[in-house]
């Protein structure tokens, strides 16, 4: 029995140690970044690796405090972790700051660049590399402009303390006078607070818009029905914001930004450098556009026939319908 | 090994903080949870704009040191009750630490970076380009400059040498200061306020000195973690009180007597025991069915099961 047991061990550490270890460390528990990780495990199943066999995937999770993010990214900086994938900014920054000799894989990220993660998008020499979760924040304007010609004023609904969004926000700001549109700021640090402003700013704009904020994400649900009673309707940046209660949604999926980023560690498994590789973000064949013709109907709105053919996702009658 | 130690003295100084305000002066103060931010959001505001790290360092404790300030003439003005004077300060701050960085999050950038671009100008399509028609979207924002921090973050000990050195140094100078006669009475503030009285000072004036002292502590640690770290988040606080309470009363276990001229040690091997708790419920919790959300909860339950226990056996309040 002592042997048996002895020869099991063996082979555990014989596997574990031929087998390639990965780090990845998230910021919090977030439906989003959750969604980031099974698509990184994805890519890596789709490229013929067997995780927990050929690749040990150590899991850590900060419970959203910086203290702890930095912890773990010293953990793998002092451990034998061969990759580093890093989801969201503060986790990403921990970890490009504590560690230099080996890969760092930022993902979900939405200013690489301003985060002081990259010099530049694109090729870089560091040993960092990864997926921005940028949107096309002045296409979703167009397309707000498309569908409500006359709307002027878009709210965007946000939370300040957010780097992510308020880099959107300010994206925003800069596109909408050559769109002759105004930004209205909706801003919310907590679920309440965004409820609170909503309805106290909401009846003044004519369009409400939501980047791929968290806190929007966490309450889009009671965001959704009190967009309806103010009857302002929602266009989203991110898919899953729109399934919420928007009207329009134009983004991708954070299942997606996963994907991108487990094809960037496969290709470092296979033995590429990270300075063979680009950061970059989310490519445009992963944009999906969702109408919700329920909401439009309810809000009395028509939706160009142009774009209802080109989009992907179409909810009527209650019913949800991908192409 | 080394990086705990490191992390566990940074936390120590903001112990410090919460043992001058929680058990010296005996003015329950959660401002920490906003000073900490607030002297990380100066110090790398100062950074930015290309002075020193020592000056930014200084000008970021003497911000969080205001904020201490505003709590105890709050306090003291409006006999307000610290801790609901300490709620509102630390809200205020938020407001007032994105404000300073003018974003929530500011990062320490190791190098010069380039442009930030807009998603347009990146990819140069979007799939609906057809309908919608191109109007150039302009958005320019510049670059990063690199900028100077003492730290090397390469685990050579290099770093714990500087941050050892600094919380020493914290030790012996507050120690001192507690030898001093005016500190004597500070703890004396603490014990009775109205021994003080009767000595003939002042007794708002050390609740001032002891608010202030606490917040300059926890304004420190902010300012050396974000440049530790690499980053200024105004995120980055929340729990700073609760774990610096966590960390105190584990040090005050580990000596038992509440020797006040040991009090600046009690914070530092707390902190450091934390780090290691910490470092270790993070490696094998999850194993044992631990959730990462549950870690809250449990150093929650921590620090009520250790207050309780003590009042078990001595029967005295503590907190």
């Amino acid at each position: 029995m002592k042997r048996f047991i002895t020869a099991v061990v063996l082979a555990i550490c014989v596997v574990s140690f031929s087998a390639v270890r990965v780090g990845i460390t998230q910021i919090v528990d977030h439906p989003a970044l959750n969604a980031v990780f099974d698509g990184i495990v994805k890519a890596i199943e789709d490229a013929g690796f067997k995780v927990g066999q050929d690749v040990v995937i150590d899991r850590q999770n900060a419970q959203g405090s910086m203290q702890n993010a930095v912890a773990i990214a010293k953990k793998f900086a002092s451990e034998k972790v061969d990759f580093v994938v890093a989801i969201a900014t503060p986790s990403a920054q921990a970890c490009v700051q504590a560690i230099t000799d080996r890969p760092v894989i930022f993902s979900a990220v939405t200013d690489p660049v301003g985060a002081g993660l990259i010099k530049q998008l694109g090729k870089n020499t560091s040993n960092v590399v990864g997926v921005s979760d940028m949107v096309p924040v002045a296409t979703q304007l167009k397309l707000i402009r498309k569908v409500f010609p006359n709307a002027k004023k878009i709210g965007v609904i946000y939370n300040p303390g957010e780097a992510n969004s308020v880099t959107l926000t300010n994206i925003a700001k800069s596109a909408a006078p050559s769109l002759e549109m105004t930004i209205v700021d909706i801003p919310g640090t907590s679920p309440s607070e965004m409820i609170t402003a909503l309805n106290s700013i909401g009846p003044d704009v004519d369009v409400l818009y939501i980047g791929t904020d968290n806190t929007a994400a966490s309450s889009i649900e009671s965001i959704g029905s009190a967009a309806l009673r103010l009857k302002k309707p929602i266009v989203a940046a991110d898919i899953d914001i729109a399934r919420g209660g928007g009207v329009i949604g134009f983004g991708f999926n954070y299942f997606q930004v996963g994907v991108e980023t487990g094809q960037l560690l496969v290709a470092l498994l296979k033995g590429a450098k990270t300075s063979d590789l680009e950061s970059h973000v989310v490519g445009p064949d992963s944009l999906t556009l969702y109408i919700n013709l329920d909401i439009a109907n309810q809000l009395g709105i028509t939706v160009p026939s142009d774009l209802l053919e080109r989009a992907n996702i179409i909810v009527k009658d209650g019913k949800e319908v991908s192409r | 090994m080394i990086p705990i130690i490191e992390q566990g003295l940074l936390l120590s100084l903001a112990a410090m903080g919460v043992y001058i305000s929680f058990r010296l002066i005996d003015l329950p103060d959660l401002t920490p949870d906003g000073s900490y931010v607030l002297g990380g959001a100066v110090a790398v505001v100062l950074l930015h704009s290309g002075h020193g790290w020592v000056f930014s360092t200084v000008i970021a404790v003497l911000a969080a040191g205001a904020a201490g300030a505003v709590v105890a003439f709050i306090t003291t003005r409006f006999k307000i009750n610290s801790l609901l004077a300490s709620i509102m300060v630390m809200t205020g701050l938020y407001s007032l630490s994105i404000r300073v960085m003018n974003a929530p999050n500011l990062p320490v950038p190791k190098f010069d970076t380039g442009k930030i671009m807009n998603y347009e100008q990146i990819v140069g399509k979007t799939p609906l380009d057809d309908l919608l028609g191109d109007v150039p979207a302009s958005f320019e924002a510049s670059g990063l400059k690199a900028v100077k921090i003492p730290f090397t973050n390469l685990g050579d000990g290099h770093d714990l040498l500087i941050i050892s050195a600094i919380v020493l140094a914290s030790i012996v100078i507050l120690s001192l200061f507690l030898k001093t006669e005016f500190g004597t009475m500070l703890r004396g503030y603490g014990r009775n306020r109205f021994a003080v009285k009767v000595l003939g000072v002042n007794p708002d004036l050390f609740a001032y000195v002891g608010l202030i002292m606490g917040n300059v502590f926890a304004g420190f640690s902010g300012a050396l973690f974000s440049m530790y770290s690499g980053f200024a988040d105004v995120n980055m606080g929340i729990g700073t009180v609760v774990v610096c309470l966590a960390a105190v009363i584990l040090g005050e276990i580990v000596f038992g007597s509440r020797q006040p001229i040991y009090g600046a040690i009690f914070p530092i091997v707390g902190a450091l025991l934390y780090q290691f708790l910490l470092t270790f419920a993070m490696k094998y919790g999850y194993r044992i069915g631990f959730k990462p959300s549950d870690m809250k909860l449990l150093t929650a339950l921590f620090v009520v099961a250790v207050i309780a226990a003590r009042r078990f056996k001595k029967s005295e309040v503590t907190v």
